[in-house]
């Protein structure tokens, strides 16, 4: 993974934080949209992560079995 | 006077003496059996021995009738009985009265209880110290051996999760398996958020390696918590306890470093529907909420985007249970109007009220003195546009 690429977790705990703030009411509309669009953003992300996983094996020493590589 | 024995009586008295001491009485002793002779009078005779030592052993007959398993060389025994002197031949033996299998390996499992006894004091096994697991782990190291089915088990459990998975080949059984596999969790230093160390079922003898002290302490000295799966769920060796997490099989420990992608998806769907619920509600309680929308936020930009959550509750419909579509049904009917009222403040549905836009070349023409007698000015009406030209420019407030 690249450094600056989010990984799925700090998206998981950034989406639930989101919510909780949406929820909650607080703010203007325009800080709701904001927030809102910043959540299905990684919604997305996090979806795009799931689905497009591809297995990458790593193999440290030596070459990786045929049947796994 | 110096006493000058005949040797049948030294072998009297010592005999005396040995046969005398209850410490040498009712006990058991642990060791393997060796040149393993059933003589055809019906009594056995072995030698019990360990790395160390060795001690000539006899099973009379009638003691051996309850002997439930089979004697033979090379096995673990554990033996009950008497020591005793075989006075023809000045021998020490133990005469034994029942012996037991040996479930464990004999010495090495004594050396093993022994070596148990160090890590635990020196707190390699303190619960205090074992870390949790990585929620949501980005790079999975596996030792283990590259042809086991152990590593094909793991991989097929971890299934789709997102994640690199870095294999350390090990060698899991046999001469230099230790080292082996203790050198491969010192290659993960700094590579992966978890380690699995694993391998799959087979005898104590081959699960040996993990009960060494060098692969103990290249798990403690890990810098990412370790799952150990070694072997079937009732083998249990030092790997396991200084792991930080212990898994009854590779594919259990599989299934303990990650989780299920369904349900994080299922965990998103859930995810987008809160929002879009919290982001209505709050839409429904602003109270001057055209007003609000006309100064402070696009209206186009909120209308795309309840189109947007509208299509997107479509789909998610589809994946969810009859109850939480039922709850849907709600929100998309609450969408469908907020769109509808979002639509109306955007400025083609005031026009299509009536409403008209002037303009010049200069911009916008908001006021009389905007323009003057003679200019052309464009106006924008609910359906197509006028080209005209000012006659007059009058200030009166009444017109509006």
């Amino acid at each position: 993974m690249k450094k600056d690429e989010i990984g799925l977790e700090e998206a998981l705990d950034s989406l639930e934080q989101i919510v909780e703030v949406l929820e909650e009411g607080k703010m203007t509309l325009e800080e709701s949209l904001d927030q809102y669009e910043k959540g299905m953003k990684l919604v997305k992300l996090c979806n795009a992560r799931l689905e497009g996983a591809q297995r990458r094996i790593e193999c440290l020493t030596g070459e990786l079995p045929p049947d796994l590589s | 006077m110096t006493q000058i024995f005949t040797v049948t009586d030294l072998n009297q008295r010592i005999a005396d003496r040995l046969e005398n001491d209850v410490r040498l009485h009712d006990l058991w002793a642990r060791g393997e059996v060796s040149n393993y002779l059933h003589h055809r009078s019906g009594h056995r005779y072995f030698t019990l021995k360990d790395q160390g030592s060795q001690i000539s052993c006899v099973l009379f007959k009638n003691n051996g009738l309850t002997l439930d398993f089979e004697l033979k060389d090379g096995k673990n025994v554990l033996v009950f009985g008497d020591v005793a002197v075989y006075r023809p031949q000045g021998r020490v033996q133990l005469v034994a009265r029942g012996i037991k299998q040996d479930e464990g390996l004999g010495f090495r499992h004594l050396q093993l209880e022994q070596l148990k006894k160090k890590l635990a004091g020196e707190g390699l096994f303190a619960q205090e110290r074992k870390r949790a697991l990585p929620l949501y782990p980005e790079r999975i190291g596996i030792v283990t051996s590259p042809q086991g089915a152990a590593l094909r088990d793991v991989l097929r459990t971890l299934g789709p999760y997102p994640a690199r998975i870095i294999l350390s080949p090990a060698q899991v059984q046999g001469e230099g398996a230790e080292e082996s596999i203790a050198s491969a969790l010192y290659a993960l230093q700094g590579r992966a958020d978890v380690i699995i160390v694993c391998r799959g079922g087979g005898s104590t003898e081959d699960l040996w390696c993990f009960n060494s002290e060098i692969v103990a302490r290249a798990i403690f000295a890990c810098d990412s918590p370790v799952i150990s799966a070694v072997g079937h769920e009732t083998d249990v060796t030092i790997a396991d306890y200084v792991a930080d997490m212990r898994a009854a099989t590779p594919t259990a420990a599989a299934k303990m470093a990650v989780p299920d992608v369904e349900e994080i998806k299922e965990e998103l769907r859930s995810t987008q529907v809160r929002m879009m619920r919290a982001l209505w509600t709050g839409l429904e309680r602003k109270e001057e909420r055209l007003e609000y929308l006309k100064h402070n936020v696009s209206a186009k930009r909120m209308y795309s985007l309840a189109r947007d959550a509208r299509q997107r509750l479509d789909y998610l419909s589809q994946s969810l249970d009859a109850a939480q579509a039922d709850k849907m049904q709600i929100l998309r009917s609450r969408l469908e109007l907020a769109e509808g009222r979002l639509a109306a403040v955007g400025p083609r549905a005031t026009l299509l009220r009536g409403y008209g836009i002037a303009r010049s070349q200069k911009g916008l023409i908001l006021k009389a003195q905007d323009a003057r007698p003679g200019d052309v000015l464009e106006l924008i009406l609910g359906h197509g546009r006028l080209l005209c030209r000012v006659l007059e420019c009058r200030d009166d407030e009444e017109a509006t």
